[in-house]
C-alpha cells in the first residue's frame, strides 16, 4: 500500500532554506506547533545528556583507581548527584516527552496537542530549571550533595548554614520541572482521550500512543506525591520544621516513602514510551504485525498499575519491617508478567519475519535484548534476601544503566533515527548510524556488565574511594564508560551533517505504516490537510488493507 | 517423523539447561567468603536465581538471534512477512510462565527470609502504641547458647563497637565463631548503613532509634565493614574491620581490652578534613559537616590500616578530653 | 454534591474541529485531570500527617493540649454552605438569572473570605508555631496549603465575576470559567472535610 514516489519531493525545494530564511528561528521561539515543540524537547533534552555525560566520565576517571585522587570528596558527592539528577529529570523526562509531543498527535490523527499554549510554556520550563539546577555549582558550597533521592537528614544539614544552598535550588528545580512534567501529562491525556480521529478507537491507537497514556497517567498520580514530599523537605532544610528531623523527632523514613512512591513508577514513566518505541519499529523492520497487539497494548496500562504499589523494594533494607518486605516482594515480581508478555511479544514479531538491520531496528534489538538482561537483575533484586546483600551496591548501578543506557537511550537513538526523515524531511548516514550503535553496544556493555561481579563483591555506590580487591572490573568499566562517551561523536556528527545537507527524505521512506506516515516529510504546520478516518488497525503489514479511507464517515461506521 | 524437526529445539533447550546449571555453579565464585550461617541460604538462593535468570535469557535470546540471523533480507527485497496477529494458545502459555516461575521465586525467597530470621526493624506504629522497646523473652539462641549483644554505634563518620558487659568500646568488631550475635545499632545523627559483604548482611540505622540484627558467623577471619547507607562527605572513608575469632580467642581479646586505658583511634574521616592540624580545617572548597572526633576506644584499630595516615600527633593532641558522647 | 459536571460537558466529536483547544469540553476534561492529580498532593499530605501522627510518641508538644474545636466548626460550616450557593449560582446562570447568578458568586466569594480571616484569627490566637514539632509544622503546613486553595478559589470566583459583565461570558453555553471555578470550590471544600475531620476530630 505503501509504495510512495521517492522523487516527488525532492525537487524544487532544494533552495527553500535560503527562500525561507527564518525557518530555523521558529526553533527558538515561542511556537505553539507540537512539532516544533517536539524538536525543541529533544535538542534541549539533548545538550543536558551531554552535560549529564560529562558528569558520568568524571565519575569513571575518578573511579579508575581505587584512591580519591581526581575530584575532592564533596566534589564527587556533588558530581553524581547532580548526574543522575540531570539524566533522570533534565534529559530522560524531556527527552520522551518531546518524542511524545511530536508523534502523538500525528499518530492518532490530531493538528495539534489539546493545549498548545499549555505545551509551550510547559516546554520553556525545562531550560528554566535546567539552569537553575546548573547554576548550583556557582555557589560558594556548591551543588546539592545527597543524591539523587536528596535523603534526609544529610540533605537538610546545610554545612555551609546558607539560605540558598544546592539542595535549595535542587528543590526548586525539581518542583518546577514537575509542574512541567504535570502541565505535559494533563496535555497528553486530554490529547489521547478526546482528540483522536474519527475511527481511531483505542484499540486501533499504536502501542507507542497506549505507552504515552499509561506513562502520563503515572505521572499525574505520582508526581503529586513526590510534591507533597518536597514541600516538607524545604520547609525542614528552610524553615527548621522537623518533618524528617531526627534531631527533632522527625521521620526521615517517611521522606524515603514519599520519594519512592514517585520515583518507582518514574522508572517506567521513563521505560514505557521506550517501549512503546520497540513495539512501532520492530513490525516496520520486519514487515510483520506487532504479535499480540491488544495483549502489548494493555499490558502497559497493567504494568502502570502494578507499579504503584512496588515502591518499597528501595527500600527493603532501611527501616522496613519483614512483613512489609514480604508484601512488596511479591508485588514486584508481580511487574515481570506484563512485562514479559512484550518480550515474548517483541520477539515473536521477528520470528519469521523480513528483516532488515537498518539503524534504527539494529538499535531497537540491541535495546531489548540489554532490557531483557536488566529485567532478570531486577527481579533478583526484588528478592529481599539477595536485594539485603546487593542493595546500594554497584549490581544496583549495574541494573539500572542496563535500562537507563541499554534500553531507554539505545531506544530513544533508534527512535530518533527512524524518525529523523519525517522530523527534518532528510535521511541520516547509514554508515554513520552503524557505527554508533555498535560503538554504543559494546561501550554499554563493557561499561555496566563490570559493575555486577563489583556489586556482587561488595563494592558499594556513591564511594569516591574503594579497596584495591574491586580495581579490575573498574578499570573496563571506566574503559567502557568513556567509549560510551565517544560513542555519541559519530551520532551528533549524523545528526548536524545530515540535517544540514543530507539526501531529501521522501514521506514514507521506510514503507510503515501509520498516520504520520501518510503526511509530507517533514509535516505541515496543520499536519493533516483533511483529518484522517482510520479504518483498519495499525501495523497491517503483509495484509494490503488501507490504513484510512476517504469516503465519508457514515459510510467507515456502517462497515464497522 | 515429525519428532525429528523438533530436535534442534530440543537439543538447544538441553543447551541452555545445561549451561544453566554451570552458572548457577559458577555463581557461587562471584561473591565473597561466606562467613555467616544465613550467607549458605543466600548464596544458594542466587545460584536458584542464576539458573532460573540464564534459562529466560538464553531461552528469549537464542530464539531472537535465531530470527535474526535466519531472517534477513536484501534491501531491495520488499515482500512482506506473514501477516501473523497473534496466537491465543501461545499468549497464554506465556503469561503462564512467568506468572509460574514469579510464584516460585517469591516462595523460595520467602524461605529464605524467614530462615535466615535476622530480625531487622520492628514496626515503629506497633512500638509506639506500646510504649515499650522489643523485649525478648530469653537471651539464649536455638541450641541454648546465650547470645552474644553488642552496641554498635554510627556517627559521621565513625564506628565504635561497645560490649556492655565488659564495658569494652573498639573500632574493631571482634565476634565469637559459631554463635548466634545480636547487634543493637545505632546512630546519633544521619542515616548510615550496617554491611559486611562477607555476611551478605545489611541494615540501615536510622538515627535515634535502635535496631537489632542478628546472625550467626561461621568462617574465622578478617573482614571489612563498610556504610551502606550515604551519609555525607566522607562516606567512603566510613570502614571499619571485622573479626570473626575462636570463642577464647575472643573472651581473651575482651579481657585484654578491657584491662587497656582508652586511646583515641585512628579516624580516616577526621584525618582527611584536618590534616593534622585539628583547629583548622583544610580549605575543601565546598563545606562539609565536620567529622566528629576520633572515638575514644579501648581497642583501636591497629595503625597501617590506611597508608595515608597523616601526622598524628596532631589528632592526639586535641584529644584530651575523649569524643565518646 | 456535585452535579455541575454533567456527561454533556464532557462529550465532544474530535471530528468536527479545525482548531484544537478552543473546546471548551477539552479544557473541563483537562481540568478535571488536573484536579484528581492535584487531589494526590493533599492524598500525600493526608498520609504523611497520618504516618507522623501514628509514629511519635510525644505529639502534642508539652504546653498544647490540643486544638479548639468550636470556631473551626462554625469557619467549617461557612465553607461548606458555600459550595451549595455556588451551586445555587449555577441553576441561576442556567435559568439565565444573570445578576442572582453574580449574586450568588459574590456571596460564595464572601463565605470564603470569611473562612480565611476565620483561619488566620485562629493561627494568632494559637500558642505554637510552625517549628513547634511534629504538631506545629504538619498543622500550619496542611492547614496553610488548604487556605492557599481556599484563596486562589476567591481569585478564581472574583475574575469569573468582573467577567461576567463583560459580554459573551458567562451564557449558560460559554462558561467553561465558571464551570471550572465551581468545580475547584467543590474541590478545596472535600478536601477541607478530610482535613477537618484528621485534624479537629482526631485529636
Ligand atoms: C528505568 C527503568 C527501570 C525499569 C523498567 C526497571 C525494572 C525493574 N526493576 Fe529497577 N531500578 C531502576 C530503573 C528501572 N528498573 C532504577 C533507576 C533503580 C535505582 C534507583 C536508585 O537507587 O538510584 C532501580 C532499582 C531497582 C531495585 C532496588 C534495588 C536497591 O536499591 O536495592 C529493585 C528491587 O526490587 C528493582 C527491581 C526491578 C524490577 C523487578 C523490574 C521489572 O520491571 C523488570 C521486569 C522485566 C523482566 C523480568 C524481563 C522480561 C520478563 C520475562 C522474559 C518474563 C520471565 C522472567 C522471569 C519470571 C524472571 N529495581
Ligand atoms: C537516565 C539516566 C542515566 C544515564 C543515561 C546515565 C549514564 C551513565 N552513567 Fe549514570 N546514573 C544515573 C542515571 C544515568 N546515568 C543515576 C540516576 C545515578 C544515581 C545517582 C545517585 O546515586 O544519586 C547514576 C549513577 C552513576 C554511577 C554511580 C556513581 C556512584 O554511585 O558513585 C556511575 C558510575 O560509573 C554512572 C556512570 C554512568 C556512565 C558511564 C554513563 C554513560 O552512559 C554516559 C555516557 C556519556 C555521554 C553519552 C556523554 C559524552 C559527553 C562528552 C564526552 C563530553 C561532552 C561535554 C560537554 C557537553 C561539556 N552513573
Ligand atoms: Cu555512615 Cu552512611
Ligand atoms: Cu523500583
Amino acid at each position: 500500500m505503501s509504495n510512495i514516489a521517492v522523487e516527488n519531493l525532492g525537487n524544487g525545494s532544494e533552495s527553500e532554506p535560503q527562500s525561507k530564511p527564518p525557518e530555523w528561528r521558529r526553533y527558538f521561539s515561542f511556537s505553539r506547533d507540537h512539532k516544533v515543540i517536539g524538536i525543541q524537547y529533544l535538542v534541549t533534552s539533548f545538550v543536558f545528556f551531554l552535560i549529564g555525560g560529562f558528569l558520568a566520565m568524571i565519575i569513571r576517571a575518578e573511579l579508575l583507581t581505587p584512591k580519591s585522587d581526581v575530584v575532592d570528596r564533596a566534589l564527587y558527592n556533588g558530581v553524581f548527584t547532580m548526574h543522575g539528577s540531570i539524566m533522570i529529570f533534565l534529559w530522560i523526562f524531556p527527552t520522551l516527552v518531546g518524542l511524545a509531543n511530536y508523534l502523538v498527535p500525528l499518530m492518532i490523527g490530531a493538528r495539534d496537542m489539546a493545549f498548545p499554549t499549555l505545551n509551550a510554556v510547559a516546554f520553556w520550563m525545562v531550560p528554566v530549571f535546567g539552569l537553575l539546577l546548573l547554576s548550583s555549582f556557582l555557589l560558594p558550597n556548591g551543588t546539592a550533595q545527597a543524591g539523587w533521592w536528596s535523603y534526609p537528614p544529610v540533605s537538610i544539614q546545610n554545612p555551609g548554614r546558607e539560605v540558598i544552598n544546592g539542595q535549595f535550588l535542587w528543590i526548586l528545580a525539581v518542583a518546577v520541572s514537575g509542574v512541567s512534567s504535570i502541565m505535559g501529562a494533563v496535555n497528553f491525556v486530554t490529547t489521547i482521550v478526546r482528540m483522536r480521529a474519527p475511527g481511531m478507537t483505542y484499540f486501533r491507537m499504536p502501542v507507542f500512543v497506549w505507552t504515552v497514556l499509561s506513562a502520563q497517567l503515572l505521572q499525574l498520580a505520582g508526581l503529586p506525591v513526590l510534591t507533597a514530599g518536597a514541600v516538607m523537605l524545604l520547609f525542614d532544610l528552610t524553615f527548621g520544621t522537623s518533618f524528617f528531623n531526627s534531631d527533632k523527632g522527625g521521620n526521615p523514613l517517611l521522606y524515603q516513602h514519599f520519594f519512592w512512591f514517585y520515583s518507582h513508577p518514574a522508572v517506567y514513566v521513563m521505560a514505557l514510551p521506550i517501549f512503546g518505541v520497540f513495539s512501532e519499529i520492530l513490525p516496520v523492520y520486519a514487515r510483520k504485525p506487532l504479535f499480540g497487539y491488544r495483549v502489548v497494548a494493555i499490558s502497559s496500562i497493567a504494568i502502570s498499575g502494578l507499579s504503584i504499589l512496588v515502591w518499597v523494594h528501595h527500600m527493603y533494607a532501611s527501616g522496613t519491617p519483614g512483613w512489609m518486605r514480604m508484601i512488596f516482594m511479591f508485588t514486584t515480581m508481580c511487574v515481570a508478567v506484563p512485562t514479559g508478555v512484550k518480550i515474548f511479544a517483541w520477539t515473536a514479531t521477528v520470528w519469521r519475519g523480513k528483516l532488515r538491520l537498518e539503524t534504527p531496528m539494529l538499535f531497537a534489538l540491541g535495546g531489548v535484548i540489554m532490557f531483557l538482561f536488566a529485567g532478570i537483575t531486577g527481579v533478583m533484586l526484588g528478592s529481599v534476601p539477595i536485594d539485603i546483600h546487593v542493595n546500594n551496591t554497584y549490581f544496583v548501578v549495574g541494573h539500572f544503566h542496563y535500562i537507563v543506557y541499554g534500553t531507554i537511550a539505545m531506544g530513544m537513538f533508534g527512535a530518533i533515527y527512524h524518525w529523523f526523515p519525517k522530523m527534518t524531511g532528510r535521511m541520516y548516514y547509514e554508515g554513520l548510524g552503524k557505527l554508533h550503535f555498535w560503538l554504543a553496544f559494546i561501550g554499554t556493555n563493557l561499561c555496566f556488565l563490570p559493575m555486577h561481579p563489583l556489586g556482587l563483591q561488595g563494592m558499594l555506590r556513591r564511594v569516591s574511594s574503594y579497596d584495591d580487591q574491586y580495581a579490575f572490573w573498574n578499570v573496563l568499566a571506566s574503559l567502557g564508560g568513556f567509549l560510551l562517551g565517544m560513542s555519541t561523536l559519530p551520532f551528533i556528527l549524523n545528526i548536524v551533517g545530515s540535517w544540514v545537507q543530507g539526501k531529501k527524505a521522501p514521506d514514507n521512506p521506510w514503507r510503515a505504516i501509520g498516520l504520520e506516515w501518510l503526511v509530507p516529510s517533514p509535516p505541515p504546520e496543520e499536519n493533516f490537510e483533511e483529518i484522517p478516518i482510520v479504518i483498519s488497525k495499525p501495523y497491517g503489514y503483509g495484509m494490503n488493507e488501507p490504513l484510512t479511507a476517504t469516503e465519508s464517515p457514515e459510510k467507515v461506521a456502517a462497515t464497522q | 517423523m515429525r519428532l525429528l524437526r523438533y530436535w534442534p529445539w530440543v537439543g538447544y533447550a538441553g543447551f541452555v539447561f545445561l549451561v544453566s546449571l554451570w552458572m548457577g555453579q559458577q555463581s557461587y565464585s562471584w561473591l565473597p567468603p561466606q562467613a555467616t550461617a544465613e550467607s549458605l541460604l543466600i548464596d544458594d538462593l542466587f545460584s536458584f536465581l542464576v539458573v532460573l535468570g540464564t534459562i529466560v535469557f538464553l531461552g528469549v535470546f537464542g530464539v531472537l538471534m535465531l530470527a535474526i540471523l535466519t531472517s534477513q533480507v536484501s534491501r531491495f527485497d520488499i515482500s512482506d512477512g506473514p501477516p501473523i496477529e497473534g496466537n491465543v494458545t501461545l499468549e497464554v502459555v506465556w503469561t503462564l510462565i512467568p506468572v509460574a516461575l514469579v510464584l516460585w521465586i517469591v516462595t523460595s525467597s520467602f524461605n529464605v527470609y524467614n530462615q535466615m530470621n535476622i530480625r531487622g526493624p520492628m514496626d515503629v506504629v506497633h512500638l509506639h502504641h506500646m510504649g515499650m522497646e522489643p523485649a525478648y523473652a530469653a537471651t539464649l539462641d536455638e541450641e541454648g547458647q546465650p547470645i552474644e549483644e553488642i552496641e554498635v554505634n554510627a556517627k559521621q563518620w565513625a564506628w565504635t563497637f561497645h560490649y556492655p558487659k565488659q564495658n569494652v568500646t573498639s573500632t574493631e568488631l571482634h565476634v565469637p565463631v559459631d554463635r548466634r550475635i545480636r547487634l543493637a545499632l545505632y546512630s546519633e545523627d544521619v542515616l548510615h548503613g550496617f554491611y559486611v559483604p562477607a555476611f551478605r548482611l545489611k541494615q540501615d540505622i536510622l538515627p535515634k532509634r535502635t535496631i537489632d540484627l542478628e546472625f550467626t558467623p561461621i568462617l574465622k577471619g578478617k573482614y571489612r565493614l563498610e556504610d551502606s547507607q550515604f551519609s555525607g562527605t566522607y562516606f567512603a572513608a566510613m570502614q571499619a574491620d571485622v573479626l570473626v575469632e575462636a570463642p577464647d580467642t575472643y573472651q581473651n581479646w575482651l579481657k585484654q581490652a578491657a584491662a587497656t586505658k582508652p586511646t583515641p583511634a585512628f579516624n580516616q574521616a577526621y584525618s582527611e578534613y584536618y590534616r593534622g592540624e585539628p583547629n583548622k580545617p583544610v580549605e575543601v572548597g565546598w563545606a562539609s559537616v565536620p567529622p566528629a572526633k576520633p572515638p575514644l576506644v579501648n581497642q583501636p584499630t591497629p595503625e597501617g590500616i590506611d597508608e595515608e595516615v597523616p601526622d598524628k600527633k596532631g589528632i592526639e593532641k586535641d584529644m584530651g578530653e575523649g569524643s565518646r558522647e | 454534591m456535585d452535579t455541575s459536571v454533567t456527561p454533556e460537558h464532557l462529550q465532544s466529536a474530535p471530528e468536527k474541529d479545525g482548531i484544537p483547544g478552543e473546546h471548551a469540553d477539552n479544557r473541563m476534561f483537562g481540568f478535571i485531570v488536573f484536579l484528581l492529580s492535584e487531589s494526590m498532593v493533599f492524598l500525600g499530605f493526608f498520609g504523611g500527617y497520618i504516618a507522623l501522627k501514628l509514629t511519635t510518641a510525644d505529639w502534642l508538644p508539652p504546653n498544647v493540649d490540643g486544638l479548639e474545636i468550636f470556631n473551626p466548626a462554625i469557619n467549617t460550616a461557612v465553607l461548606v454552605s458555600s459550595s451549595f450557593v455556588i451551586y445555587f449560582g449555577e441553576l441561576a446562570l442556567e435559568r439565565h438569572k444573570l445578576n442572582l447568578f453574580r449574586l450568588f458568586l459574590f456571596a460564595t466569594a464572601a463565605m470564603g473570605t470569611y473562612f480565611l480571616v476565620g483561619q488566620a484569627i485562629e493561627w494568632n490566637g494559637l500558642n505554637f508555631g510552625l517549628t513547634t514539632g511534629l504538631f506545629g509544622g504538619t498543622f500550619y503546613l496542611l492547614t496553610g496549603f488548604h487556605g492557599l486553595h481556599v484563596f486562589i478559589g476567591i481569585l478564581l470566583q472574583l475574575g469569573v465575576l468582573i467577567r461576567s459583565f463583560t459580554p459573551k461570558h458567562a451564557t449558560p453555553e460559554n462558561h467553561y470559567g465558571f464551570a471550572a471555578t465551581s468545580l475547584f470550590w467543590h474541590f478545596v471544600d472535600v478536601i477541607w472535610i478530610i482535613l477537618f475531620s484528621l485534624i479537629y476530630l482526631w485529636q
